[in-house]
Formats: C-alpha cells, sequence, structure tokens
C-alpha cells in the first residue's frame, strides 16, 4: 500500500472520530443526557406551601396535599392517585393495576384531606377555627364525596369559608 | 436471507449464474406478488421466506454474472457492495413514502415488474448456459469464508438496523410523524450514503474505510442516544453520520470478505449471510429492551405529565375538566405515546385562561415528548457499543488492497 493511500485511510479514521466527537459532544452539552420525563415527588414528603393568594389557589394546594397525604397512605404516586379520581374508570384501573379496594382507598383518602387541613393550618392558610370542624366534617363523609372533595377543593374551601368565615372572624376577635 | 444465502450461491455455481439469477428473479418477483395479494400474516410470512430464497438466489448469481459486464472481479465486488450498502440506506424510506402513498402492499407489488424487468437481459445468458451446459469442475473449489470481515459485518449490520429500524419507529411511533413524513426525514440516510460512496474513492485501503465507518456509524447512533430535544432537524447530523458510515463500512468490509477469494458468489453469500443474522441478532437483542425502555418511559412520562397539570396555576375547575380528558387520552392508547391536543379543544375564551392552558399544553407535550425519545436512548446506545465494538475484527481482518 502507498504511503499516499495510508495518510488517506488515517485521515479518514481521525475526521470520522473528530465528527463522531463532535456531534455527541454537542449534544451531551445541550443537555441531550438529562433529556427525560422529571421524576416525580415523594409523597410522603412535604410540599411546600407558598402564601396563597386566592381561595383557588389554596384549594390548588390543599388538593396537592390531600392527593400526597393519600398517596403517601396507599404506597403510590401522587400523579397515579389523582388519575384514578379524575375519572369512575380510571378509579377501576387503579384498583385492578395495585388491588387497593374502596376501603383502603376511603381511609387513604380520609388521612389524605386530614393531612390537608394540618399543611394549610401550619402554613397558616387556614384559620384554626375553620381547620377543626373541617376535620369532624372530613372524618364522617363517604368516599364519594371524599373524592368530590379532593376534585373541587375550592367549592369545599369556599363553603366552609362562607358558612364560618365570619364567625371566624368574630371569635379571633375575641380571642387572646 | 441469513440461512439461504450460501446454498443459494452453491445452486448458482451449480446451474449457473445466468439461470440461477433469472430463476431467482422469477421467485422472488412471484413471492412479491404474493405478499402483496396475501391478507393473512401467516401468508406474508410464507411468501416473504420464498422471496428470501429468490433474492437469495438472483443476489449471490449478480456476483458471478458482474464481472462479464463490468471488466473485472474487482470491479464487481466493488459495484456489488456499494449496491448492497445503497439499498440498505434507501430501504427504509423508499418502503415509508410506498406505505403512505399507496399501501404496504404496493411495496411488494412495486417488486414485480422491477424483478421481471432485471430478469429479461439475464435471458440469454441463461439460454446459452441452458444450450452448453458447462460449468467448470475446478469453480466450484469454494475457500475460506474471510471470519474477521464477516464477523464485522454481522456487528455493524446489528448497529445500522437500529439506525434504520429504530429511528423510524421513534419518528412514527414516538413523535407521530406519519410514514411519509418519517420516509422524507430518513432519506438524510441515502443521500449520505451517496457522499460517503464518493468519499471512499479518495480512500483505496479497505480497512482504514471499515474502521471509519464503523466509528461514523457508532457516532451517529450515539447522537440519536443523546438528542437534546425531540426535534426532527436534530436528526438530521447524526443520520449523516450514519449514512456517510454506512456506505464505507459495508462496502469495504464485503470488498475486504470477496477480496482475493473463489468463487465470489460463495464468498458473497457469506457477506449476505452475515449482513442478515447481524440485522437478526440485533432486532432479537434490542427488542426486547427498547419494548421494556418504552413502557416505562410511557409511564414516567404520563406521571410527568399529570404532575405538570397538578402543580400548574390554571383555574381547579379547569383544570378538572382537562385532567378529565387528559388521563383518558393517556391510559386508553396502551402502548402509544398518546396525543393530547383532543384534551385541550376547545381553548378557554378568556384570553388569560387560553394562555395558561396552552402553556399547560406545551408542558404536558414535552413531558411526553422526552419520554418518547428517551425509550429509544439505551438502544441506540447499544447499537454504537456494538458498531465500536466491530473495531476489533475490522483490526483483525487482513489488509486487503483492492
Amino acid at each position: 500500500m502507498s504511503g499516499e493511500s495510508r495518510l488517506g485511510g488515517r485521515l479518514l479514521i481521525v475526521g470520522s472520530i473528530l465528527a463522531s466527537v463532535l456531534l455527541v459532544g454537542a449534544y451531551l452539552a445541550a443537555g441531550g443526557s438529562t433529556y427525560e420525563p422529571e421524576q416525580v415527588q415523594d409523597p410522603c414528603q412535604p410540599r411546600e406551601w407558598s402564601d396563597p393568594q386566592s381561595l383557588a389557589q389554596l384549594a390548588n394546594q390543599f388538593t396537592n396535599s390531600a392527593l400526597d397525604g393519600a398517596a403517601c397512605e396507599l404506597g403510590v404516586s401522587r400523579e397515579a392517585l389523582a388519575r384514578a379520581l379524575a375519572t369512575e374508570e380510571g378509579r377501576e384501573r387503579f384498583r385492578e393495576r395495585y388491588g387497593i379496594d374502596d376501603e383502603r382507598l376511603t381511609k387513604a383518602i380520609r388521612a389524605g384531606l386530614l393531612r390537608a387541613v394540618d399543611d394549610a393550618e401550619e402554613a397558616g392558610a387556614l384559620s384554626p377555627i375553620l381547620a377543626t370542624p373541617l376535620r369532624a366534617t372530613l372524618q364522617q363523609i363517604p368516599l364519594d364525596q371524599l373524592i368530590e372533595i379532593v376534585n373541587d377543593a375550592e367549592g369545599l374551601l369556599g363553603d366552609v369559608d362562607s358558612f364560618l368565615g365570619p364567625a371566624a372572624d368574630l371569635l379571633e376577635e375575641f380571642l387572646p | 436471507m441469513a440461512l439461504a444465502a450460501v446454498p443459494s450461491a452453491l445452486l448458482a455455481r451449480r446451474v449457473g449464474p445466468g439461470r440461477a439469477a433469472s430463476m431467482g428473479l422469477a421467485i422472488f418477483a412471484g413471492a412479491g406478488l404474493a405478499c402483496g395479494l396475501s391478507e393473512e400474516l401467516s401468508t406474508l410470512i410464507v411468501a416473504r421466506c420464498v422471496q428470501a430464497l429468490g433474492g437469495a438466489l438472483a443476489v449471490t448469481a449478480a456476483l458471478e454474472l458482474l464481472p462479464a459486464s463490468v471488466g473485472s472481479e474487482r470491479r464487481a465486488a466493488t459495484i456489488w457492495a456499494a449496491a448492497g450498502a445503497t439499498g440498505a440506506a434507501l430501504g427504509p424510506a423508499v418502503g415509508g413514502f410506498f406505505t403512505e402513498l399507496v399501501s404496504w402492499q404496493s411495496i411488494f407489488l412495486l417488486q414485480v415488474p422491477v424483478a421481471l424487468a432485471a430478469a429479461v437481459p439475464i435471458l440469454a445468458v441463461a439460454k446459452h448456459e441452458a444450450a452448453t451446459g458447462v460449468i467448470e469442475p475446478e469453480l466450484r473449489r469454494t475457500g475460506r469464508p474471510h471470519l474477521w470481515a464477516n464477523l464485522a459485518l454481522a456487528m455493524v449490520s446489528a448497529a445500522i438496523m437500529a439506525a434504520l429500524f429504530l429511528l423510524v419507529l421513534l419518528l412514527i411511533e414516538g413523535w407521530r410523524l406519519s410514514p411519509i413524513e418519517a420516509a422524507l426525514v430518513v432519506s438524510a440516510m441515502p443521500l449520505a450514503a451517496i457522499v460517503g460512496g464518493k468519499l471512499a474513492d479518495f480512500v483505496p485501503d479497505a480497512r482504514s474505510r471499515a474502521a471509519a465507518g464503523a466509528i461514523l456509524v457508532s457516532g451517529g447512533l450515539a447522537g440519536l442516544a443523546f438528542l437534546p430535544k425531540a426535534t426532527i432537524l436534530l436528526t438530521l447530523p447524526p443520520q449523516v453520520l450514519v449514512g456517510v458510515g454506512l456506505s464505507l463500512v459495508l462496502s469495504a468490509l464485503t470488498e475486504t470478505a470477496l477480496g482475493g477469494r473463489a468463487p465470489q458468489a460463495i464468498h458473497g453469500g457469506w457477506t449476505i449471510s452475515s449482513r442478515h443474522a447481524g440485522v437478526v441478532i440485533g432486532l432479537l437483542a434490542l427488542t426486547p429492551i427498547f419494548t421494556a425502555d418504552i413502557e416505562q418511559q410511557r409511564r414516567d412520562a404520563i406521571d410527568a405529565g399529570t404532575a405538570v397539570i397538578l402543580d400548574s396555576t390554571v383555574n381547579p375547575l379547569l383544570k378538572l375538566d382537562v385532567a378529565e380528558k387528559v388521563s383518558g387520552q393517556l391510559e386508553g392508547e396502551r402502548g402509544k405515546v398518546p396525543v393530547i391536543d383532543p384534551a385541550f379543544e376547545p381553548l378557554p375564551e378568556d384570553p388569560a385562561e387560553r394562555a395558561e392552558v396552552a402553556q399547560l399544553q406545551s408542558e404536558l407535550q414535552d413531558q411526553l415528548d422526552r419520554g418518547a425519545t428517551h425509550a429509544f436512548s439505551t438502544s441506540f446506545l447499544l447499537a454504537a457499543l456494538l458498531g465500536l465494538i466491530a473495531l476489533f475484527p475490522i483490526a483483525l481482518a487482513r489488509r486487503v488492497d483492492l
């Protein structure tokens, strides 16, 4: 083989290595190694509460806390539970997939809602005077209504506020 | 094809290349017609197997016929090898066009006139062989196949299979492109293969071309494994590398496997056997990996997408409506990346809410795109590794100057 041919061959190999390294390096630098779905948070870890600016925001955080609490109880992700509660078919699939019956689900959702009340109270987003009757109510109601509350926390918090809010304001004025 | 190539080459040597090629093309055309008309999977599989027999017979016999047309065995080997490399690169693109423009059956039906047209000029040679009936006995002696070149061909073919097959799958199943759009995208590979073919003319050393080709194929596959975004444009540079690489490595290794060896048809048969065995092994090894990855990534993407909805600041009642619809879409399309657009229709009339929902849709789509793209990463990376491992047999292959 001639020297020229050998040089041509070497140049081709070096060029190939350079082109490959440049491409892979550029893609890695652009985030190619981390381009994957974001990992969901462990529901048993506390989720930070921000200061809610509206009832809708309060309801949003309340729902997330409730879902976290219930998911932690059941050992599933908050997201899987949320999908289960979104539709009746979702609930059926959830039962089949995780082997969780309605009794266990009721217990977990109740625990989740109670955790949400605790979290809201701790964050100063819910008055202790409103929190106490809310806890008592949550202890009594059946599964379908519990799911409705998780799905429509704004309605629940709105109702509680409109029924008990004025009384709470009055009490808070007299309490030390 | 992997099993039929060498016996077909032996048959071609026994009955004469002209007769074997015409017979092979006739079988190929007939089986192609059966494939195109088949209504059941079992019939299609049987017809495809018969087509492989015909194809193997025609392709190996062609290698015996070529020297008479092009002047020398060396030139014949180069043309035959280049044709094989170009065909490998061109297949998915052409297949995609016909699948969408006409039907999948049209791919097979189109092969019928093409194969018959190819048989016409060979008929004269076949007639001459039938009249003379002379097959020189000394030509029946067969040397040992080139182990290292054939081994490298098998490994590189497994890697190239990943580039051709998995990329099409990513585009259609992952990014939801239509077959014709996917065909257009993967056309970058055969175009680059043409450039690679021209590049080969400047470097006579087959081993250097094979090594450079294997490196480029691996580099391109690694690029596909580390795509930083689900964008068609970003698939083009890796495709260029794979296209140039496959053209260099397949032709160089085929030339090396054939170089100085006789009879050409038998050794050509070994190269076809190695290439197809590589494709089968690659499919067997990578299919369970990417199937499991797709399911895992689908679940991760759905979880991440749900998290996006739950954490968004969209009005809770509106969010609930979207969540219900998205949940139905996500769970409904098992094994596939779901289409989420219908879940967001109609968009709210309020401009602020509309913007928030559009943002939510975009974030959700991003998570699904991430999942679909990442699902293929491990398989692309393993294929890239296989391409790099092929450098060992390439280094061990005896230097042959062609």
